[in-house]
């Protein structure tokens, strides 16, 4: 599958295939907040001795997906607000699963086979690994989608590789694509792989060559052609409310692996450390839970990094009050800050910058390294019209004309503009010369034009009640 | 650099809040981040950005167009660099005005144009002409549009075209200069000596049916305006800008091509007095023109469809101005007017790619309805 723009931020720090078990720390601060989750309903209370998989909290809005214990301990709930402290861990045998016992929630006894997989999945911390690939939040475990897409990649400097999870575990994933066909009547699962044609893909379509209804297809490696509503829009199932395309990673084909073969819960998390203010940047094994400031003491040699739960273009700074890794964590990404100003900086040759246009010596050496630090890189200038963000998006879209449109006021301009393509991948603010930020701009201009339509709808309903 | 940082800081308090120079604090932001790379932290996704700024992007234009400027320098002596400075300061300071005025920070638009400009000037154009020229030019072809980014012709030109029409026998007669020659040049001499009678341009002699050698319209040992006789220099930069891809290869491919293929036409017509198409390339300011004022982002399309008609534009209208009307030098008004269609050109370029996104909103819906 081809795309149009796109391109590949080549900054040191990424995580190598190294995958450290990291050592059983004596306590888990548990984030009842995730980027998508608020697990706000909960179900144990103060001391109670919690079992390694046990439901501790649910979030309500987001179809009562639980989250579990990692660890069997005992529950403290006013130590850090906003966490969930599991105190004396032990790692103890995970219990298979036992409908019966969530049987509070919805009676299932109505459901055939499918609807207990998928509420096996809800309950087993599976579930959270899956997403609308047009929106992003969770999809309705009981509603039947209109296909499947199954990312091998991850190219969001930096978080969880794909292709790490899938080196050793090869059977495992392809009985969990076998699990998800199983949830489907005949709609298609795409399994989205890289172009390069290494050895696990080879492994990885003969395997699956058997089967009719997964369909193999290759994009070229350049961010941020991972995108799942990218790959949605491309493929062909389009966006109808009644009939989602969900989207998963590697990570999600195993948890559903796990799950509906040996009915277990995933508990455990891979995440990666990396980044240019890591010197071994790896991948790790983690639970939810685990206490940051001993796990970035360890990668942090000096100075003060910016923390970045997941990745450059998506992920946010770890805020200060987050004590422990949340369940929805895929990597920490380490950044320098900026340091003193540097003399003539914007003169010099560059040798280690490299640029999306050519104007840096570091362009002229492949092998040069990109020494990035979260600095803006210059100061805010209006729009020159350089093309840049226009050519660097991967939708057909115009970022800077909508910034102009929007500087306007000119909202029926930017009706036309296509606005709602955007799939915020975040390129058009990187590469601005002029340090615009284009994408909350765009956002920006989704937003109000949304409001616009709405108030006109409200318009339309009142002249027909009239 | 660390003394120039202490005097930076020791000066910091007179800008500030309450400080005697508050008003012109952009000045002051101006020369520190001269001299400083700003870096101010990003806030938030996406946390790293590119290295590119505007600062360095108008530095790689200087960088292209300093070889056809020292070149200058090499053939019509040292009052180039009097005309570069005059410019700069004229220019500079308007555009520091309006900063100071309109509570802005001042902008390195400037930067480029302040070189080009005497660049496309004669070489023994009065200085107080040049700054005459610039301040037309920055007032009205750009302070007036609202600045960097907005103006709608590109501020040398019509500095430039301001001089030709009011002062029209400086411009196109009476300040020419023979070239200087040697390992030398003028290098040290201030200026050579403007004749009316002796020195003429290519592009004059051409009216005779005389057409310079193209090797001399190469390296620039004929007369001409101060930057642009060298056309090696000048293509040379262009190339850089275009590799960098800080230049447009579009417009410059469609004004060159469209000059040349009607160039190559006409001269299939009447070939002994329109001269070979090699000559037409290389004479007068086309090059110079192509290369480093129609390529400028703000004053061209913005689509890249646009890009193409406005090379086009330009191409042919060089040509046909040149040779068919009393003007000699057509590139100036070309790109003037080019830059007058530039916005109906993005509009029309605009709505063919939005009837292309409604066809693929719309497929998307059929394949809903299909499901």
């Amino acid at each position: 599958m081809k795309f149009s723009g796109g391109f590949n931020i080549s900054i040191p720090g990424r995580p190598s295939a190294d995958l450290e078990r990291l050592p059983e720390p004596r306590e888990l601060h548990i984030p009842l907040r995730t980027r998508r989750f608020h697990f706000s309903h909960l179900e144990v209370s103060q001391d109670d001795h919690v079992r390694q998989g046990q439901v501790l909290a649910r979030d309500p809005e987001n179809f009562a997906i639980p989250l579990l214990s990692p660890r069997r301990g005992t529950v403290c709930l006013n130590k850090y607000e906003g966490h969930i402290t599991l105190e004396n861990i032990e790692t103890a045998e995970e219990e298979p699963f036992d409908p019966d016992s969530r049987q509070g929630h919805v009676p299932h006894g109505r459901w055939g086979e499918g609807g207990m997989k998928r509420f096996q999945l809800k309950e087993q911390g599976v579930w959270e690994f899956f997403s609308d690939a047009h929106t992003g939040t969770l999809p309705d475990p009981m509603a039947q989608p209109s296909g499947i897409i199954v990312t091998t990649l991850n190219l969001e400097p930096f978080t969880a590789r794909g292709d790490i999870q899938l080196e050793t575990r090869l059977n495992s994933f392809t009985r969990g694509l076998e699990h998800l066909q199983s949830l489907l009547e005949y709609q298609p699962i795409y399994l989205i792989m890289p172009e390069s044609g290494s050895d696990i893909a080879k492994e990885i379509s003969r395997q699956v060559r058997g089967y009719a209804s997964i369909r193999l297809t290759t994009v070229e490696p350049v961010y941020p052609n991972d995108s799942p509503a990218l790959l949605a829009r491309q493929i062909g199932p389009s966006h109808a409310p009644e009939h989602p395309v969900w989207a998963l990673d590697v990570a999600g084909v195993l948890a559903v692996d796990r799950c509906l073969t040996y009915s277990l819960p995933s508990t455990i998390r891979i995440i990666t450390v990396g980044g240019p203010a890591v010197s071994n940047p790896r991948h790790l094994m983690a639970v939810a839970g685990y206490p940051l400031t001993s796990l970035l003491e360890r990668e942090v040699s000096g100075g003060h990094p910016r923390v970045v739960n997941g990745g450059i273009f998506h992920g946010e700074t770890l805020s200060n009050n987050q004590q422990g890794l949340d369940s929805e964590c895929r990597g920490l990404t380490l950044l320098e800050e900026p340091g003193k100003p540097t003399f003539l900086g914007w003169m010099r040759p560059g040798a280690k910058k490299k640029s999306y246009s050519k104007a840096f010596i570091g362009n002229l050496i492949p092998s040069a390294s990109n020494k990035l630090e979260t600095a803006l890189n210059g100061e805010k200038r209006p729009c020159i019209a350089c093309q840049y963000c226009e050519r660097v998006c991967p939708v057909p879209i115009l970022p800077h004309q909508i910034h102009k449109d929007l500087y306007r006021d000119a909202l029926e301009d930017i009706e036309r503009s296509g606005t709602e393509l955007c799939i915020e991948c975040g390129l058009c603010t990187y590469v601005c010369p002029s340090k615009i930020d284009l994408r909350t701009e765009i956002v920006e201009a989704r937003g109000r034009l949304q409001e616009l339509q709405s108030e006109l709808e409200q318009t339309d309903n009142n002249a027909a009640e009239e | 650099m660390k003394p120039v940082m202490k005097i930076f800081d020791i000066l910091r308090p007179l800008f500030d809040e309450g400080g005697k120079m508050k008003p012109l604090r952009c000045v002051f932001d101006a020369a520190e981040n001269f001299f400083f790379f700003h870096n101010e932290p990003t806030e938030g996704a996406p946390h790293l950005r590119d290295p590119l700024d505007i600062k360095r992007f108008m530095g790689m234009a200087i960088i292209a167009i300093a070889p056809a400027a020292l070149a200058g320098v090499y053939f019509f002596g040292l009052r180039v660099l009097a005309m570069i400075a005059v410019s700069y300061a004229v220019g500079g300071s308007i555009e520091a005005a309006f900063a100071i005025i309109r509570k802005e920070e001042i902008t390195e638009g400037f930067l480029v144009t302040g070189l080009i400009f005497p660049l496309i000037l004669p070489p023994g154009l009065p200085l107080w002409m040049v700054a005459v020229g610039v301040a037309f030019g920055v007032i009205v072809g750009k302070e007036l549009f609202g600045g960097t980014g907005r103006n709608l012709f590109n501020p040398a030109l019509l500095g430039r075209a301001f001089l030709f029409l009011g002062y029209p026998a400086a411009m196109a007669r009476d300040y020419w200069m023979e070239p200087g020659t040697g390992p030398v040049g003028r290098l040290i001499q201030f200026a050579g000596a403007v004749d009316a009678e002796t020195v003429a341009t290519p592009l004059s002699e051409a009216r005779e049916a005389i057409f310079a050698d193209t090797g001399a319209l190469m390296w620039g040992n004929v007369s001409g305006s101060v930057g642009e006789t060298s056309a090696l220099l000048i293509a040379a930069g262009g190339i850089f800008l275009i590799a960098t891809r800080i230049a447009n290869w579009r417009t410059v491919a469609a004004t060159l091509g469209s000059f040349t293929l009607l160039g190559l036409f006409i001269n299939h017509l009447t070939p002994a007095d329109f001269g070979p198409i090699g000559w037409h390339l290389l004479a007068g300011g086309l090059l110079f023109g192509t290369f480093f004022m129609a390529t400028d982002p703000v004053t061209s399309p913005v689509s890249d469809g646009g890009k193409w008609a406005y090379g086009i534009l330009i191409g042919i209208s060089t040509l046909l101005i040149r040779n068919l009307t009393g003007w000699m030098e057509g590139v100036m008004f070309a790109i003037l007017l080019g830059n007058i269609a530039a916005p109906v050109m993005d509009e029309v370029a605009l709505r063919l790619r939005q009837k292309r996104l409604i066809k693929i909103k719309l497929k998307n819906w059929e394949n809903a309805v299909e499901e």
